[in-house]
């Protein structure tokens, strides 16, 4: 692989975006979770500036001024209010506990880069050394939402689904049109107020904003 | 190449020399820092004349394990030090420095150790060396894998290879497997040599201690023995961390130049690496022990990511 500075720097970067995803298994407090999004976002739009830097393309810029707007700074607003009004609580009993939960991290980073494997040997880009790692941080989101219990964990893992696929942009492809990056952050952003305006209502139902009291719904 | 034998002697001899230093180091950067004067760096010389002039209790319950195990663990650090390239690479018994020798040496001693707390049948030792074999489990294989990562670059486990290769090929160093493997191998450092975090080398309560509990029942030479052993192990991953990862200084020709400037850069590296960690102890709280497993997971999941990244992605 050529071990140009570019390459070298974004393979780097997506790797320290992948560990901040990971930081989401690990970590038990809620305000660390929305601590590690908005870390990730950083880099994600420091990544964005240095592709735009080294491609010679200005609309990137735009795109990660946004994007840093929304992610480190809108979001993470919304989410420390909301961590405020009806958080206190810790995720002390996941589904998976967190050693497993980060050996099956391990797994399905692994389980990315055999997926992407023909994808990176066909591909000439010099970013294309970040793909696993950006699907890597697909399946690890995907699993947080899964074996995670508190509603505002979820939120954060599919932000960080979210993360993960507008990093799968920016090394795949370069960024994606400007027009198509507004409409995305404007479907991310209002998703995230729906979803604020159901964690609201579940703490007022149950007083916890633990999923699995919705089960009580059941009968 | 360097083939003579006096190179091996002249490496023991200073690994020896340095290794109770450097614990020495570590403790004074530590009380500097938490605004105490404390005990002078070549304080732990003393400790260890002290100990050896002193008599040797031993229980009646123990067995010729326990008098067997300070031998083999010390015997094992020193034969780990003759392996590892400190101050120059490759070395005359280079041929036998892999790292899987080098990796399950290091393990032999941790073995011997355990059995020697349980040995005695104390409360302490047995606890002590349950909780050894647990950070031991999952520290093993880390190590490993995080060496792996440079032997895949450098096209062979033979440590001193590795050495040379990154001397000769310098754009590898930056890697972004090799930064995992480097924050993976860091983390295991602190397992492995009972540092915080993971273990409090300077406690002696039964909450926090893992290390210091197997050694409890040792008094006299015995004691001078593992505590130089365990500084050994302190010397041995610090060298491995700044001679694998920033090899710079290292000498590869017998010219009593090169070993010099190798001798010092070595010493710096060794000192640099002793504060970083002797502050990262005064930031940190030691962990609660259920969470240790959490910790070093994370860092198995680093080494990993470091070996898949450097594999994949040739």
């Amino acid at each position: 692989m050529n071990e140009t500075a570019f390459a070298q720097l974004s393979t780097l970067l997506s790797g320290l975006i992948l560990f901040f995803g990971i930081a989401l298994l690990w970590r038990r407090s809620l305000h660390a979770y929305i601590d590690a999004f908005q870390w990730q976002s950083a880099v994600l739009a420091a990544l964005l500036v240095i592709v735009g830097y080294f491609e010679q393309d200005v609309e990137l810029y735009l795109v990660a001024v946004i994007f840093f707007v929304l992610k480190v700074i809108v979001i993470p607003r919304y989410l420390n209010r909301l961590e405020t009004r009806v958080g206190g609580e810790r995720e002390m009993r996941p589904y998976v506990n967190a050693a497993t939960s980060l050996v099956v991290s391990g797994a399905l980073v692994l389980l990315a880069y055999v997926i992407t494997r023909p994808l990176v040997m066909a591909s000439t880009l010099p970013t294309r050394g970040g793909l696993p790692l950006a699907i890597g941080l697909v399946f690890v989101g995907l699993f947080v939402v899964i074996t995670r219990k508190k509603a505002l964990t979820q939120v954060v893992g599919f932000l960080v689904i979210e993360n993960g696929i507008a990093l799968m942009a920016v090394l795949g492809t370069f960024g994606i049109p400007f027009i198509v990056e507004l409409g995305v952050s404007l479907d991310l952003l209002m998703g995230f107020l729906v979803m604020q305006v159901f964690i609201y209502h579940i703490h007022g139902t149950f007083e916890s904003i633990d999923v699995e009291q919705l089960n009580q719904l059941k009968h | 190449m360097i083939d003579s034998y006096w190179l091996e002697v002249v490496q023991g001899l200073l690994a020896l020399l340095v290794a109770p230093g450097l614990v020495g180091l570590v403790r004074w950067v530590k009380a500097r820092l938490q605004n105490r004067r404390g005990a002078p760096p070549w304080q732990p010389y003393f400790e260890l004349r002290k100990l050896f002039q002193k008599e040797a209790v031993i229980s009646k319950n123990a067995s010729w394990l326990f008098r067997f195990a300070p031998y083999i663990v010390f015997g094992s650090a020193l034969m780990v030090v003759l392996l590892v390239p400190l101050i120059a690479a490759p070395l005359p018994l280079g041929g036998i420095g892999d790292l899987l020798v080098v990796v399950y040496l290091l393990l032999l001693g941790t073995f011997f150790l355990a059995l020697a707390g349980l040995d005695p049948g104390t409360a302490f030792g047995g606890m002590g060396a349950s909780r050894e074999m647990t950070v031991a489990a999952i520290a093993e294989p880390t190590i490993a894998l995080a060496i792996f990562t440079l032997a895949l670059s450098a096209g062979s486990t033979n440590l001193g290879r590795i050495v040379t290769q990154t001397l000769v090929d310098p754009s590898i160093a930056g890697s972004p497997g090799r930064v995992l493997a480097f924050v993976a191998l860091f983390i295991v450092t602190l397992a492995e040599t009972g540092r915080l975090p993971v273990d409090n080398p300077a406690t002696h309560l039964e909450l926090t201690m893992i290390h210091e509990a197997m050694i409890l029942e040792y008094s006299g030479r015995y004691l001078a023995l593992i505590e130089w052993a365990a500084s050994l192990k302190l010397l041995i991953f610090l060298s491995l961390l700044a001679n694998l990862f920033a090899p710079w200084g290292v000498a590869t020709e017998p010219t009593l130049l090169a070993l010099g400037v190798g001798i010092v850069t070595w010493l710096f590296k060794l000192a640099l690496l002793g504060v970083i960690i002797a502050v990262l102890e005064t930031r940190v709280a030691k962990l609660r022990l259920f969470r240790v497993p959490e910790l070093l997971g994370l860092s198995f999941v680093l080494a990993l990511l470091a070996v898949t990244s450097s594999f994949l992605l040739k």
